[in-house]
């Protein structure tokens, strides 16, 4: 992107340093349930409302996603459990705070986090900057206090950011941004100071867009997911790709969807070639194998083209 | 109630002309469906300029959201970085050409991506500045032709060559903008979906014609806009083309899709592509053609 937020170097991928994933893995898994808490009063900012429905409380769509935590999840952890996925789990963090059992779940199963803010009814379009770096300092502290993990990267709550967000998460120590849907590959984000990275995160194979807003129905997601597993397996062949999975659990589940979750965790899950891993460790991996050789790619593409 | 109810068209772009009023249209080689596939390549602005057009749904993103909007700027920039890669190797493992409609941002500032089409064989035509912000009447006449120049300028800068024909970004039209067109030395345009043979418009100077789109086939309205599973639209392209091939036998007919490459070039959407032209390439009668081709036979039909 040579163009205005100039954040992302035009890197095809076509012409790229090939990338390859540990035990030659042909494509790298990650699944990403966001584990959410909407609250029943939230503040209105003014710029998007949280519950546009009705005066707050809106009780049908609040308890549609408390449903989540109550019941969803835990019957989201089955399929997951029997297929041995180690999740990456987009957190609002205060779920840490208000619902101690599915923080224990989630320990137990040495998941790792990424932020996903501290509720998904509180948004950074309106922060000032010295407010978002207050946020982050708060979502490293009360995940390190918690879970005892360094927090590594975010998807902005509600997939919001502001245009400091990407130097902000980077001056923060933060590795990876996952709003970006620009590619099947890591690629480094330009800020600032310190290291960014993209890891690809999905709005396509995502339960809130084709089960929710789109109303599409679970085995056409279940066929999606296996139709872009099946692609990029062939692709990653060539070189390692990405495939997220983005979950949440009063969408998937229900329990009318719950089996095809397992359907489609099945068939990726009897491939050889898989590396089902997370987000964290994507970003760990690519930092320290591809993101320079990235930079330097990307440099000489463009001296090439004159620019 | 003003209008005037007399023969004919309300515009003074074309004539009323159904089908049934025309003379045979024979395709090279007596082909029943004129195959074109026009791949649009267009930049989604992070900031439209004060004052441009967007339409209420601009597709990307899945949801529409509150600036920064990173989905839908990155989910678009993905056909340029990954899915035009994926669409233009399945067009050419059928030996079909793709008619890239090329925005000038994209023209300006992705030259790999030109020279990338250019030695696949693929036509350029013009297709406005960016996606985010079209040509509407709220545009004077002379920002109207500066809008025209400035996208036709990029493409013969970046290509080496005019391009000879237009598809406004979103179909994106004044009731000036034929005649714009055809004054700005322009063949032909595809911002009118309403035929399935080209047809000329009344411009009042150069020959200038045509090139109908089929607005269910193009993939932002049928996939993204009304929802349509992937393996649905796939049924609908050869459905689609199993009547006009049996309707072209007669008098022949063209199926013009618009594939965008942000989204039929997502991994799960393009082995629809793929077996969709799998089976319209073999069923013989069908001539995959850029839209220059077709429009210099159809004048040549035309005499």
């Amino acid at each position: 992107m040579a163009l205005p937020p100039d954040r992302i170097d035009y890197l095809p991928i076509i012409d790229r340093p090939i990338i390859k994933w540990p035990n030659d893995a042909r494509v790298a898994v990650w699944i990403s349930p966001n584990v959410e808490h909407y609250e029943y009063q939230p503040p209105n900012e003014g710029v998007r409302n949280p519950w546009p429905r009705t005066p707050y409380p809106d009780v049908q769509q609040f308890s549609y996603r408390d449903y989540g935590n109550r019941i969803g999840f835990w019957r989201m952890l089955e399929p997951l459990d029997k297929h041995g996925i180690r999740c990456c789990i987009s957190l609002n963090l205060a779920v840490l705070e208000h619902f101690p059992e599915i923080a224990e779940a989630m320990m137990e199963r040495d998941y790792d986090y990424m932020s996903h803010g501290i509720y998904n009814t509180r948004y950074l379009y309106t922060c000032t900057e010295d407010e978002e770096r207050e946020f982050y300092r708060d979502c490293i502290d009360t995940l390190k206090r918690h879970t005892g993990k360094p927090l590594k990267g975010m998807l902005g709550p509600a997939i919001s950011g502001s245009v400091h967000t990407p130097d902000l998460m980077a001056e923060a120590g933060l590795i990876y941004h996952t709003d970006w849907f620009h590619d099947d590959q890591p690629t480094p984000i330009k800020v600032n100071s310190g290291k960014l990275i993209s890891v690809p995160y999905s709005i396509e194979l995502n339960d809130s867009s084709v089960l929710r807003d789109n109303h599409y129905n679970a085995q056409y997601f279940a066929d999606i997911c296996k139709a872009q597993f099946d692609r990029l397996y062939e692709e990653g062949g060539d070189s390692g790709r990405v495939m997220c999975i983005a979950l949440h659990p009063f969408i998937i589940g229900q329990p009318h969807r719950i089996k095809y979750l397992d359907d489609i965790l099945g068939y990726i899950m009897s491939h050889d070639g898989v590396w089902q891993t997370t987000a964290d460790d994507i970003a760990d991996y690519y930092i320290a194998n591809y993101y320079d050789e990235a930079i330097t790619h990307a440099r000489r593409l463009a001296e090439a083209s004159g620019k | 109630m003003p209008a005037q109810r007399t023969f004919g068209m309300d515009h003074p772009h074309h004539e009323w002309s159904p089908l049934i009023n025309r003379s045979t249209l024979r395709w090279p080689d007596n082909a029943a469906v004129a195959l074109c596939v026009i791949v649009p390549l267009e930049h989604m602005e992070w900031e439209a300029p004060a004052g441009s057009f967007q339409v209420a749904r601009l597709a990307g993103g899945s949801a529409p959201r509150e600036f920064p909007d990173y989905a839908r700027l990155s989910h678009r920039e993905y056909g340029h970085r990954v899915g035009i890669f994926r669409l233009l190797d399945v067009l050419e493992k059928y030996g079909v050409r793709a008619t890239i409609a090329m925005d000038a941002l994209t023209a300006e500032h992705y030259p790999y991506l030109v020279r990338h089409c250019l030695d696949r064989g693929c036509e350029f035509i013009a297709h406005g500045i960016s996606v985010s912000r079209m040509i509407t009447s709220n545009m004077s006449e002379s920002e109207e032709r500066d809008y025209i120049g400035a996208s036709l300028q990029a493409i013969e800068k970046a290509t080496g060559a005019a391009p000879r024909g237009w598809f406004g970004p979103e179909y994106g039209e004044s009731d000036r903008t034929p005649q714009l067109l055809a004054e700005a030395g322009l063949t032909y345009v595809c911002d009118w979906a309403n035929d399935e043979q080209p047809y000329p418009m009344t411009t009042g100077g150069n020959p200038f014609f045509a090139l109908p789109l089929m607005y269910e086939l193009d993939d932002v309205v049928s996939i993204s806009h009304k929802l349509m599973p992937v393996f649905d639209y796939e049924r609908m392209l050869w459905e689609s083309f199993d009547v006009m091939k049996e309707d072209g036998a007669n008098t022949g007919r063209i199926m013009a899709v618009n594939w965008h490459p942000w989204l039929v070039g997502q991994p799960f959407r393009i082995g629809s592509i793929d077996r969709a032209l799998s089976y319209i390439m073999s069923q013989g009668g069908v001539w995959a053609a850029t839209g220059s081709e077709i429009i210099d036979w159809y004048r040549q039909q035309a005499g």
